[in-house]
């Protein structure tokens, strides 16, 4: 409420609204005042319909009304009504006073810092810190992420680099639980970062009569700011992906206007792009693709640069971790039958050093060409015949290869590698792909993106020459950007000749997407080209043409063109993309602050990537120095093949941890991950002062919300607040000036009414 | 007089057929290759597959005789196709002749190119331009039939106007395409259909048989080079007793062997 309206309320009814909301309404029991007032009512009415005087109805009775209502004023002051307060007793009830000690306390709104508002109004020397003394026992807490107890304001430093205000209310009313509190008093922008909600600890103070008074400090909303706020990048890639970043950008101030957003990895820029601002109180999405071509523990610097007049530039950038790997991911590429698919899409990632495309090939019945296999055993059966065979490989292509090729148990492990193992499943089209291989009965219908067309005549063949489009998804994604922008990929897609296809597919399963179309003469709508689906744990996708490689020969196609190529690599990296390994690791919080605790989470599967729960699990961690130390993980019972451990990064730095897993001897496997010990300057993220939320804290618990114009009347309302030592104390109402004005405006507009009806 | 006139007929219909240019070659030159032909399923009933995977492409070129790339067109074209089709189960060939012009654009569509007789290529610059980007974007060529010095010095000679600069080597007997299929072992010179009958392998100075290749920057075969011997004759004449069984076996083994390499690598 503004502060004039309160002192409005509080001139025309005598005390503050706090009051009346922290109070109780009595008055004596109004029964013989209700009998007078009826009695008086019927008098009233008589006496008007009595009146002389050329008036109607209406009249009278709006006079009758006016007069009866004063009346009932009168009547309702004889009645004593009066508010009962709960009052705290003085210097018998302690006060905790909390101030937020973080970082963003040293923001400055309009040319003072929080820090300092806080210090005018709580500082050793301030006239409400000495009121609030001379009443209740002050004891004074620092907070940030953690809270303690504080000796004075001025040991506060401001440097926190989290804020909870749960931590900090829990601590103080924990500390004070023993005592008569009267209340806590909460001084603070309110910015909590933290991962706990406040929303469970409300009910509880209220229960215990803590009454939370909040004092709000900063601005509600900055003059100017830009602030990045959130970047989206895959936790690991492959070296020489293209990585596509979501970042998300908001704003005060500077609608509309264009930015530049930078892109940096260890001082080297990788990417410019320019994004335009979006409305007030909207948030812009932009995507930005990038490549890694740098290996190991990286980061990615994402900035903005400060804009004229905006209070603060920490929350222009965001450094995000990502783990560029090195290694050379394996897929299996059957073929049906001899194709020029297979020679050219060996050709486009021959140079892929991440990619190896092991290659076999039925050239005739019974008969297999091998390619690119590690060693003479690979493969020498034919199509793997086992789990532990083909989960070694990471991706599966499948060409033209009818489902009768297959046993019943190898269409249900090429299901499974999709489903369990997390492998990535991509179906090229051809004579004898999807419905036309005798694919819908089969599982694997179940796992691809695409439905297959029904009432089709299998001996008639279909073909169909396509236009290839990338839809509007497709457009945005990184396998199918053919240039560095989108504005050029768009152009690029419109100039490659068409392919065809032998497989009519028009739709795609509910929940599946497309990135491209294709169009032909005499083709009712689109053929779905490239379609995309998760199943369980992996993905699979469907590339009906089958013969993308017109793309490289095709005599419109510039020799130095590298359309095919890339295309593919990009494809075939995204294939492997997240597949998971034998152990996989995360990390509660790749970047934390030094001091702060790290959670290691490794998931531990066999070679047939069933999870194991008796692997021997460690995490060789190694800190900034060099030096490597074991943290052993352990099973954590509530889930398969899931290990957990726990360090505290103590100095700031790149922490590498490496899990290995063995069982019985034999080792299983192992990954890496990194942990950045650094200043995180989450405090300058959504650092505008939460008046809603500190607004919420102090109505679920009783208590009010002050800004620092209004904090002064902090010192009396807290007598009412309803916690720590109270007695009851009644406040009579009978003689508010509301009553007495009400009373005088009926009888003058009744008296006024009457001269004007010439009845008076 | 009669005797004179059928002398002169005849001749001049030889000539006729001799200096015809490439520009004749039937069946839609310049058109896109996809057009209907009734072929055949095993039990011999007709399937009408107009869009094959696989085409046995023959190069309609330029050469000093007119139509020295029609030597043995179209029916060793046919008899290996009937062959291959049999022994490759699985691909899915079309069992026609396939003439295309080099300068023809729509050469890129099939990159499996077969060329012979080319000791006697004279290149036009258009088809120079054509073979290059055949080869550079990754078509494959085998080129067959040629004897002797001069028609190597010739082949060398219009081959290195397509890929100047480029290397020909012996291609040793463990390259992957002489395993590509068949595990080829022994290599024979091939001889016409009739040296084979008179007991003699090798024409003009051509005594021994070289299976030679051009690899591009990357170590692949683009060009698979057999010199010295004629395949070709082999697949055409294989249906004839007198013509030695081992010479055609060698022969449709190769061929398999390169169409299973060409579209594999």
């Amino acid at each position: 409420m503004a502060p004039w309206i309160e002192s409005v309320f509080e001139f025309l009814f005598k005390y503050r609204p706090f009051l009346f909301q922290k109070g109780r309404f009595v008055m004596a029991p109004p029964w013989l005042a209700v009998i007078v007032l009826v009695v008086g009512a019927a008098a009233v009415v008589i006496s008007y319909q009595r009146a002389k005087g050329g008036t109607g109805p209406a009249t009278r009775l709006t006079l009758a009304v006016l007069r009866t209502a004063a009346l009932a004023l009168v009547l309702f002051c004889l009645c004593r009504p009066a508010l009962v307060l709960s009052t705290v007793v003085p210097q018998q009830s302690f006060l905790g006073v909390l101030v937020d000690d973080s970082q963003s306390m040293r923001i400055a709104d309009d040319g003072e810092t929080r820090g300092q508002v806080a210090a005018r109004s709580f500082g050793p020397q301030a006239p409400l810190l000495k009121a609030l003394a001379d009443r209740y026992k002050l004891r004074l807490f620092r907070f940030s992420e953690t809270a303690e107890r504080l000796p004075s304001t001025t040991d506060l430093t401001f440097d926190g680099s989290r804020t909870s205000l749960t931590q900090a209310l829990e601590r103080a009313s924990q500390e004070l639980s023993s005592v008569p509190l009267a209340g806590l008093v909460l001084v603070t922008d309110g910015a909590d970062n933290a991962d706990a909600d406040v929303g469970h600890l409300l009910p509880r103070l209220r229960a215990r009569a803590v009454p939370v008074f909040t004092v709000g400090l900063g601005r509600e909303r900055f003059a100017k700011d830009v602030e990045l706020t959130r970047v989206d990048v895959p936790a690991s890639v492959l070296k020489g992906t293209s990585v596509t970043a979501e970042v998300r950008v908001a704003q005060r101030g500077l609608g509309g206007q264009k930015v530049q957003l930078q892109v940096e990895d260890a001082g080297r820029v990788l990417q410019t792009q320019e994004i335009t601002l979006p409305a007030d109180g909207e948030s812009a999405a932009a995507r930005v693709h990038l490549t890694a071509s740098e290996a190991g523990p990286r980061t990615f610097r994402f900035k903005i640069a400060p804009q004229p007049g905006e209070p603060i530039a920490q929350n222009n950038q965001q450094d995000v971790p990502i783990e560029v790997a090195d290694r050379r991911e394996k897929i299996l590429y059957f073929e049906g039958e001899p194709r020029f698919e297979l020679k050219f899409i060996r050709r486009a990632v021959a140079e892929d050093k991440n990619l190896q495309v092991v290659c076999l090939q039925r050239t005739s019945q019974n008969k297999f060409l091998r390619l690119d296999v590690d060693d003479a055993d690979e493969l020498a059966g034919g199509f793997p015949k086992t789990r532990e065979e083909l989960f070694k490989y990471r991706g599966i292509i499948l060409g033209s290869v009818e489902a009768g090729f297959f046993t019943a148990d190898q269409l249900r492990m090429i299901a499974e590698f999709v489903s369990q193992r997390g492998g990535g499943l991509l179906t090229l089209g051809g004579r004898h792909s999807f419905a036309e291989g005798g694919y819908a009965p089969t599982p694997l219908a179940e796992v691809l993106p695409v439905v297959f067309e029904e009432g089709r005549d299998a001996k008639q063949p279909f073909f169909a020459e396509l236009k290839v489009e990338p839809t509007p998804f497709g457009m945005t994604h990184g396998v199918t950007q053919l240039a560095a922008t989108e504005e050029k990929s768009a152009e690029r897609w419109k100039t490659l000749p068409p392919l065809s296809t032998l497989n009519p597919i028009r739709r795609t399963k509910p929940g599946a997407v497309s990135l491209l179309l294709g169009r032909g003469d005499g083709l009712p709508g689109a053929q779905v080209v490239l379609a995309y689906q998760r199943y369980g744990a992996g993905k699979a996708l469907a590339f009906t043409v089958d013969d993308s490689w017109l793309w490289q020969m095709h005599a419109d196609m510039p020799l130095e063109d590298m359309t095919h190529e890339n295309l593919w690599r990009q494809l075939l990296r995204w294939l492997v993309s997240g597949v998971p390994g034998p152990v996989t690791v995360s990390v509660s919080s790749p970047r934390t602050a030094p001091g702060s605790p790290v959670t290691i989470l490794a998931t531990v599967t066999d070679a047939t990537h069933l999870k194991v729960n008796d692997a021997q699990v460690v995490a060789r961690v190694k800190d900034p120095a060099g030096v490597e130390r074991d943290v052993p993980l352990e099973w954590t019972v509530g889930k398969d093949g899931e290990y957990a451990g726990r360090f505290t990064p103590p100095d700031k730095g790149a922490y590498a941890v490496r899990v290995e897993a063995a069982r019985a001897g034999q080792t299983l496997g192992s990954e890496t991950a990194q942990v950045q010990a650094v200043d995180l300057a989450m405090e300058y993220f959504g650092a505008e002062m939460r008046r809603p939320l500190l607004e919420r804290i102090a109505e679920e618990t009783g208590g009010r919300f002050y800004t620092p114009q209004t904090v002064p009347a902090l010192a009396e309302d807290v007598k009412y607040g309803g916690g720590g030592a109270t007695v009851q104390e009644t406040r009579p109402l009978w003689d508010m000036p509301a009553l007495y004005l009400a009373i005088i405006a009926l009888v003058s507009a009744e008296w006024a009414y009457r001269k004007a009806r010439g009845l008076a | 007089m009669t005797t004179a006139l059928l002398r002169v007929s005849v001749g001049s219909a030889l000539v006729a057929v001799l200096l015809q240019r490439p520009e004749a070659v039937a069946q839609g030159a310049g058109q896109t290759r996809r057009f209907d032909r009734g072929l055949l399923r095993p039990d011999g009933s007709a399937v009408n597959d107009p869009h094959p995977e696989f085409y046995f492409t023959r190069a309609a070129y330029t050469g000093y005789w007119g139509r020295n790339w029609a030597i043995d067109y179209p029916k060793a074209d046919r008899q290996f196709m009937m062959g291959v089709r049999r022994l490759l189960t699985h691909l899915d060939a079309s069992p026609d002749e396939h003439p295309v012009r080099l300068d023809d654009p729509d050469l890129n569509r099939f990159p499996f190119l077969y060329a012979v007789e080319v000791g006697r290529m004279s290149l036009t610059e258009p088809e120079v331009l054509g073979l290059r980007r055949y080869l550079q974007a990754g078509g494959f060529l085998v080129v067959d039939d040629f004897w002797g010095t001069r028609e190597w010095a010739n082949f060398e000679d219009e081959i290195r106007q397509v890929l100047p600069g480029c290397t020909i080597i012996d291609l040793p007997r463990d390259h992957p395409v002489f395993s590509a299929f068949y595990d080829i072992r022994e290599f024979y010179q091939v001889p016409n259909v009739g040296n084979a009958m008179a007991g003699r392998t090798w024409e003009k100075d051509g005594f021994t048989p070289f299976y030679r290749g051009i690899q591009d920057d990357k170590g692949r075969l683009i060009v698979a080079i057999n010199a010295n011997t004629d395949l070709g004759d082999a697949w055409e004449w294989a249906e004839v007793p007198e013509y030695p069984l081992k010479y055609s076996t060698f022969a449709y083994q190769m061929g398999v062997n390169l169409i299973i390499y060409s579209m594999s690598h």
